[in-house]
């Protein structure tokens, strides 16, 4: 067991079509025990972090400790790490005992203590009655409990997931995340998970790291990242349906701050701290923190249903808000009829508010 | 029908083609020096005899061609595969600068002829003390077979999934151990078709095989059988029967591995 701490790691790949900077400056404390994920878009190099604190690549720069140990330059099987493929990467000649004995045997463990230990971990995973079997001869699901239980076994310092779920169907991945989130409470081992899918990031992790072409935007409890978004890259890359964004400025009107999008304007609660030194700014409100109000209201806003779908146990609405589109997200009995026109009520508590329009535009707060 | 017919008849074809010289030969070796040139010959022997067999390993020094041939074979098979695996699992894997040329180039030494280098080859041996040895001879075998090997497994590697060894890593192995334990066993079936050929390839060799090595007792098969025909009197029989032997290993191991010679290559020849 032991905390990792990840200092200004940098990574770039040369190429014959120029530089890439697979990661950039990533700084990162991990606690003992602690589950992390890390998330983003395809490319944005979250394998590529987590293959490098596997030893797997050499960082261009920086440094990785586990406890008061500089590991940046230990070969990976001296690392006390295990790591889960998306691939599975289970050994194909070998049987899943075999498959499941390997780190033991390449570390001299002999051969009733190995025993010892795949009857201890094989009804954890329910694999008692297989493990006279070939990978080929296991399902899905089957295989990747014998590439959880191949890392497990081994006891590590720190587990390492790249994806692990992301080949099952999607009925199955629910039931596996769960099962992760029980390991992980029971066995309380450091937890590097990467995912683009952010359901699981949300649903497994106590901190998320969310990157973006090679940069960390934020780090935080899936909470924070939720309610409290760093920035607007990480504000729509959370959430689904997306958070939504009116592009607008600032301004003070009369002494109070006032957000004036295309065609409305918004009050809002307090100015920011500290004034932007442009007035250009982009106001983030989520599908559901947008109520339907009456329309004699205060403050409310009028606009016209566009069209709505069903999801299930709620309903999207596509609502035209001045001259730009938002979604409103409300429970599957609440209808409204494409042409109606409905008003809006924003909660002035949850709104989100960026310095700027870009990807990095920082938030305000 | 007609096709079923035409397929066969053009095997039958091929097949007479390729196997009469191997039954006349055969057949040969079984008949007593007498009936080898009666005419009209008789397709099976009036008389058999092992006369042949037993004067080949009585009278001549058959026995000793053999055991050295065989020694170098099996040894310059096992020097092209040793080096041939790494070098290719090299190529395949590690990021070299003029990793491709490189390739080439070896594809370029396989075909290139060899009796162009037998005398550079002789030359350099000789400064070497390498002439009349069985490994100079192996070595000299590895212009061939070792580029041969290298071209082949190169892409039964490349066809291997990188996180099988990048698990095994983890798991405690070192990148050799990794070869050892997940790659090679993916890869038997190349392994065994390349090392069936570099093994053939040396059985039959026979220019190098004269010119590097004059000593009789280090002779090998195909320049030492060459003794027995003489300008004035060559015993076929005993020829016969030497050819025989000789032909043995080779269909042997295609009869014993044809499964995975196709397998093998097969699945190198699938990428390019
Ligand atoms: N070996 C390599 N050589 C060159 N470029 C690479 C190499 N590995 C990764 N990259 C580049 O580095 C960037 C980050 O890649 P990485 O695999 O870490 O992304 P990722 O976040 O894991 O994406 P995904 O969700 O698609 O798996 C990408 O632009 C990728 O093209
Ligand atoms: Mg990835």
């Amino acid at each position: 067991m032991a905390n990792v701490r990840i200092d200004r790691l940098h990574k770039e790949f040369r190429g014959p079509t120029g530089t890439v900077h697979a990661l950039q400056e990533l700084t990162l404390d991990i606690a003992d025990g602690e589950f992390v994920s890390l998330v983003g878009p395809s490319g944005c190099g979250k394998s590529t972090a987590l293959r490098i604190i596997a030893g797997l690549e050499v960082p261009s720069s920086g440094r990785i400790l586990f406890g008061p140990r500089d590991i940046t330059k230990l070969e990976p099987r001296d690392r006390n790490i295990a790591m889960v493929f998306q691939s599975y990467a289970l050994y194909p000649h070998m049987t899943v005992r075999q498959n499941l004995e390997y780190g033991l045997r390449k570390r001299g463990i002999g051969k009733e203590e190995r025993a010892r230990k795949v009857a201890a971990i094989a009804p954890m995973l329910r694999l008692e009655t297989m493990l006279e079997r070939k990978p080929r001869q296991l399902s899905g699901g089957q295989r990747q409990r014998v590439a959880l239980g191949r890392a497990l076994i081994r006891d590590p310092e720190v587990f390492l997931l790249d994806e692990p779920l992301s080949n099952l169907d999607a009925k199955l991945r629910v039931h596996m995340r769960a099962e992760l989130a029980a390991l992980h409470q029971k066995l309380r081992t450091t937890m590097i998970y990467v995912t683009h899918d952010q359901l699981e990031a949300m649903t497994l992790s106590d901190r998320i790291v969310v990157m973006n072409h090679g940069v960390m935007q934020q780090v935080g409890t899936p909470e924070e990242i939720y309610s409290r978004p760093a920035n607007r890259f990480v504000a729509e890359f959370i959430g689904t349906p997306s958070m939504n964004m009116i592009e607008g400025e600032l301004r003070i009107e009369g002494g109070r701050p006032v957000f004036q999008g295309p065609g409305i304007a918004v009050p809002l609660p307090q100015a920011p701290p500290r004034m932007p030194a442009t007035p250009q700014a982009t106001l983030g409100v989520r599908p559901e923190d947008i109520a339907l109000v009456p329309p004699d209201a205060p403050g409310a806003i009028r606009a016209k249903v566009t069209v709505s779908e069903l999801a299930g146990a709620e309903r999207y609405h596509f609502i035209e808000l001045g001259s730009g589109s938002v979604i409103l997200r409300t429970p599957a009995t609440t209808v409204l009829r494409p042409g109606e026109t409905v008003a809006l009520g924003l909660d002035p508590a949850r709104l989100h508010l960026f310095a700027g329009a870009g990807e990095d535009a920082a938030a305000l707060r | 029908m007609l096709r079923l017919l035409r397929t066969y008849g053009l095997a039958m074809v091929l097949l007479t083609f390729v196997a009469f010289p191997l039954y006349w030969m055969t057949l040969t070796s079984l008949k007593p020096q007498t009936e080898v040139f009666r005419v009209p010959p008789t397709f099976l022997p009036a008389t058999w005899t092992l006369e042949h067999y037993v004067n080949l390993f009585w009278l001549t020094d058959f026995g000793l061609l053999f055991w050295n041939s065989l020694k170098v074979c099996l040894l310059s098979t096992a020097l092209s595969l040793a080096v041939g695996i790494l070098g290719a699992y090299a190529l395949a894997r590690f990021n070299v600068r003029g990793k491709e040329a490189y390739g080439r180039l070896v594809l370029l030494a396989y075909m290139f002829p060899g009796a162009l280098l037998v005398i550079p080859l002789l030359l350099l041996f000789r400064e070497l003390g390498l002439t009349n040895s069985h490994l100079g001879l192996s070595l000299a075998y590895l212009t061939f077979s070792l580029p041969f090997v290298m071209w082949v497994m190169r892409d039964f590697f490349a066809s291997v999934p990188v996180d099988l060894e990048e698990a095994a890593m983890i798991d405690g192995a070192t990148r050799l151990g990794a070869l050892w334990d997940v790659v090679l066993p993916q890869a038997v079936p190349g392994i065994i078709a390349t090392g069936i050929f570099a093994f053939l390839f040396a059985w039959n060799e026979y220019l190098y095989a004269l010119i590097l090595i004059s000593d009789e007792s280090l002779r090998t098969l195909p320049p030492g059988m060459m003794r027995f025909v003489s300008t004035t009197d060559t015993n076929w029989g005993l020829i016969m029967a030497a050819s025989t032997l000789a032909t043995l290993p080779m269909a042997l191991a295609f009869g014993l591995i044809q499964r995975y010679l196709v397998t093998g290559m097969g699945a190198g020849g699938v990428k390019g």
